[in-house]
């Protein structure tokens, strides 16, 4: 529920711009119109794939109002079917489009679900998408093993510098899509700059031509940046990191205008990719709420982790949005804002090993991995990230494996880089797992 | 309505606001108010749970009963009804229940000073003579555990009646399914839910149900006071679990029937132990009373050793505590369950080191019967 209390619920005028964010990520909206058990200080866990319909006009009132806000406005919904939609993915959704200051909210079963689900809107045989090089390695297999299929063609090129889309533009482009920080190296995109660029070429196209940006904003959450007020059409998360923050649930969320609902809603009925309840709640109770103190304490030790492997003999670079030496420092300093206004780059690090060359940099990255799996208290060599635990993992191999090893490069990997996500464990434990793993093996 | 509509529909009317039609779970502890003294019936989670209700309105049902209580376990709910007397008072139990009623009564209340007295109940002329002035309760298990005795439930209710005492029946071992002390005069009906009610072996859970005004009071009241309330989820996956009793138990009898059929004329059983088999010493009175005769088979291999094998060599079987789950269970009374009985008082019961208890549960039977066979060889 997102009443603050009972009374205030049914106050439709009730104020609560006052507030912080870490406040009001607690409350949401303070209003719903979603399921009345406000006076329920923990919402309930919907548990019924199906609805009882009093009536059949009430069953057919309920099967024309969905999706179909243009006729029936905002009015409560009939819930029919758990699919189409159940009390608690609403009020997560009211919560999350809140969190991001988005109009609206859809969510799916996973981030995968949610960004085949909105470029899925987005885009129709012989558009194109631009992206950026480096994305998280299911996002690249989608578009590599399934959108030539439906000759929807994607250009990924270099966004860190974005003269680079103009070489890849054309009449059919409908999407600019990218991560920032980018997943793994940490690559920041200059959200209002881009913005800039897609309105300049906006300008001469009808609006059904417009191009749309569209960012995963899973490394940063919505503690560290929220792209939609810098000027992207829609974010996208997989909620199953930093938002869920506990690792025991999956979920993805497309947040956007409000226009969008209808078609997000109807794409997520007929394709399928539903979030189920108990996350959704998992997510709405203990995810979302402790959102805040969490981003703040991993973001404080990923500084000090960062700034100590920056200074480690054994280590060749660091990407670290925190860092000044990072070559993307200035314009994450300029994006990554937490609900308080302070700098805030986020919980993952990407960093490699030195080498006499690329193959021995790559073992000792292997060495250094292994020593953590079986030594480390504090790391798990595991995927995922935003999690209470510090996971560890090598993306050349794992997240990324979908890239072939020629094409590293090209995708800015490194193939012995390392991935650290920062979870919540006393700082200088991880720094002494690190400093052991490091001084386990010689060179 | 019948049995398994019951289990289907009682207690769960679709969720008012949205229609949902399988009650949601109710995970809040707290509930805000709409100003000091009123609310919409409920303040907190303790005392009051839309799903705990749910679940509370639904065994009640199958209980033929008119209040269900739900507590956290089998033991809380027990504990809960012997708030029914206080210091000084007297109880007369049946002198073969599961180990953990008596390690609560004879170790636990009777420093409150209530008083305990241990009887035969397959004889209800023992009860007759252990009543004294002070007596509030008798507190009968049937069929035993793991004896599987029988009592004489309507007899036993009109013994108490006449003396304006508690009866108790524990019907954990027939499930409402098959027994419905309440029906045959009884004052309460207590279940260990986490056995055949939940039946899956992952919910610890026990339920009082009664038909009288007062002693629902009290044991609500207490419920609330004591706080051995089980969680929203809990009552959720227990509720889950009472739609499929009436499958459930109908296969569990029919698994016994032949595993105890099959257990008949083996030379290595020295004793078997199954109301359900027409020489059981209680076949007549246990078909009077009991619509089945349940999963549970007790049988006595006559020496320790091979009992010991057995229990190593069964493969479908799961050497554990607990009965009652979807997955079949064998335990060794002497030293698991019944544990806390004195030696000398388990020898005079039957519980003796070669005495194996199996749950029976709803795997393919033939299955069943080949794992008993191949642990016997």
């Amino acid at each position: 529920m997102s009443s603050k209390n009972n009374n205030k619920s049914k106050d439709t005028d009730f104020d609560n711009s006052k507030y912080s964010m870490d406040t009001k990520v607690i409350y949401g909206k303070n209003i719903s119109n979603k399921w009345d058990y406000a006076h329920h200080v923990t919402a309930p866990i919907s548990s019924s794939t199906t609805f009882r319909l009093d009536s059949v006009e009430r069953g057919a009132h309920g099967f024309m109002q969905f999706a179909n806000s243009k006729e029936f406005g905002d009015e409560s919904p009939i819930f029919i079917y758990d699919r189409l939609g159940e009390p608690n993915k609403d009020l997560l959704e009211e919560n999350l489009a809140f969190v991001e200051n988005g109009e609206m909210a859809v969510t799916f079963a996973t981030g995968m679900g949610a960004i085949s689900a909105v470029l899925g809107i987005l885009c129709k045989t012989g558009d194109e998408i631009i992206t950026h090089a480096t994305l998280y390695g299911c996002t690249i297999s989608l578009f590599n093993n399934w959108y030539p299929r439906y000759d929807i063609k994607v250009h990924a090129v270099d966004l860190t510098n974005l003269e680079n889309i103009h070489t890849v533009l054309t009449e059919k482009t409908k999407v600019v899509y990218f991560e920032s920080p980018a997943n793994p190296n940490m690559d920041i995109i200059d959200i209002q700059e881009l913005k800039k660029v897609v309105d300049e070429i906006n300008k001469n196209r009808t609006n059904e031509n417009k191009i749309q940006i569209v960012i995963d904003n899973t490394f940063a959450t919505p503690f560290c940046q929220r792209p939609l007020e810098f000027g992207a059409d829609f974010v996208i998360h997989s909620l199953t990191k930093g938002i869920g923050g506990f690792g025991t649930d999956m979920g993805g969320v497309v947040i956007g205008r409000k226009e969008y609902r209808d078609l997000l809603l109807l794409y997520r009925k007929d394709f399928g990719a539903v979030l189920n309840t108990k996350s959704a709640w998992a997510i709405l109770t203990y995810g979302l709420p402790t959102l805040g103190l969490r981003q703040r304490q991993q973001i404080d030790s990923a500084m000090k982790i960062a700034q100590f492997l920056e200074n480690h003999p054994k280590i060749s670079f660091v990407n670290y949005p925190g860092l000044e030496s990072y070559k993307h420092y200035e314009t994450a300093k300029k994006q990554m804002i937490d609900f308080n206004g302070n700098f805030a780059p986020g919980s993952l690090i990407y960093f490699a090993l030195k080498g006499k060359d690329a193959a021995e940099c790559k073992l000792n990255g292997s060495k250094f991995m292994n020593y953590v799996a079986d030594n480390a208290y504090t790391m798990t060599l595991a995927v995922s990230l935003g999690h209470t635990r510090t996971l560890i993992e090598h993306p050349a191999s794992m997240t990324h494996s979908v890239v072939p090893p020629d094409e590293l490069e090209k995708r800015g990997l490194d193939a012995g880089g390392v991935r650290l996500a920062i979870g919540l464990e006393s700082t200088n434990d991880i720094l002494m797992d690190i400093e052991d793993s490091l001084n386990s093996f010689d060179k | 309505m019948g049995f398994a509509t019951d289990a289907i529909h009682a207690g769960q009317h679709p969720d008012l606001e949205t229609g949902a039609v399988i009650t949601p779970i109710h995970m809040t502890t707290t509930y805000a108010q709409e100003e000091l003294g009123k609310n919409k019936g409920y303040a907190y989670g303790r005392t009051s749970n839309l799903t705990r209700q749910s679940l509370e309105a639904n065994v009640a049902a199958l209980e033929k009963g008119k209040y269900g209580i739900a507590f956290s376990s089998g033991i809380a709910a027990i504990n809960a009804l012997m708030s029914l007397v206080k210091a000084g008072d007297h109880i007369v139990v049946s002198d073969n229940v599961y180990g953990g009623v008596y390690r609560l009564f004879e170790n636990f209340l009777s420093d409150y000073s209530l008083e305990f007295s241990w009887v035969n109940m397959n004889n209800l002329q023992n009860v007759v003579d252990a009543v004294k002035p002070n007596t509030k309760i008798v507190y009968a298990e049937t069929p035993t555990n793991p004896m599987l005795t029988i009592t004489d439930i309507s007899e036993l209710a009109k013994i108490c009646k006449e003396r304006n005492l508690i009866s108790i029946v524990d019907n954990t071992f027939m499930s409402p399914y098959f027994q419905n002390p309440l029906l045959l005069g009884a004052d309460i009906v207590v279940h260990s839910s986490t056995k055949y009610l939940n039946g899956h072996s992952d919910v610890i859970g026990g339920m009082v149900v009664t038909n009288s005004d007062t002693i629902h009071k009290r044991i609500r009241f207490v419920q609330n006071a004591a706080g051995a309330i089980p969680s929203p989820f809990d009552c959720w996956l227990t509720l889950r679990a009472t739609k499929t009793l009436a499958v459930r138990m109908k296969q569990h009898n029919e698994n016994a029937i032949k595993i105890a059929e099959y257990f008949r004329d083996k030379e290595y059983i020295q004793k078997i132990y199954y109301p359900g088999l027409s020489d059981h010493p209680d076949h007549e009175l246990a078909k009077k009373q009991m619509s089945g005769f349940g999963g549970m088979i007790s049988v006595d291999l006559g020496d320790a050793e091979k009992a010991k094998n057995f229990l190593k060599n069964v493969k479908i079987f799961t050497l554990a505590e607990s009965l009652g789950g979807v997955e079949s269970l064998v335990c060794h009374p002497a030293t698991m369950t019944h544990a806390s009985v004195p030696k000398v008082e388990r020898e005079r019961l039957g519980i003796t080191d070669s005495l194996v208890r199996l749950s029976v549960g709803i795997e393919d039977v033939e299955d069943l019967i080949l794992d008993i066979e191949n642990a016997m060889k």
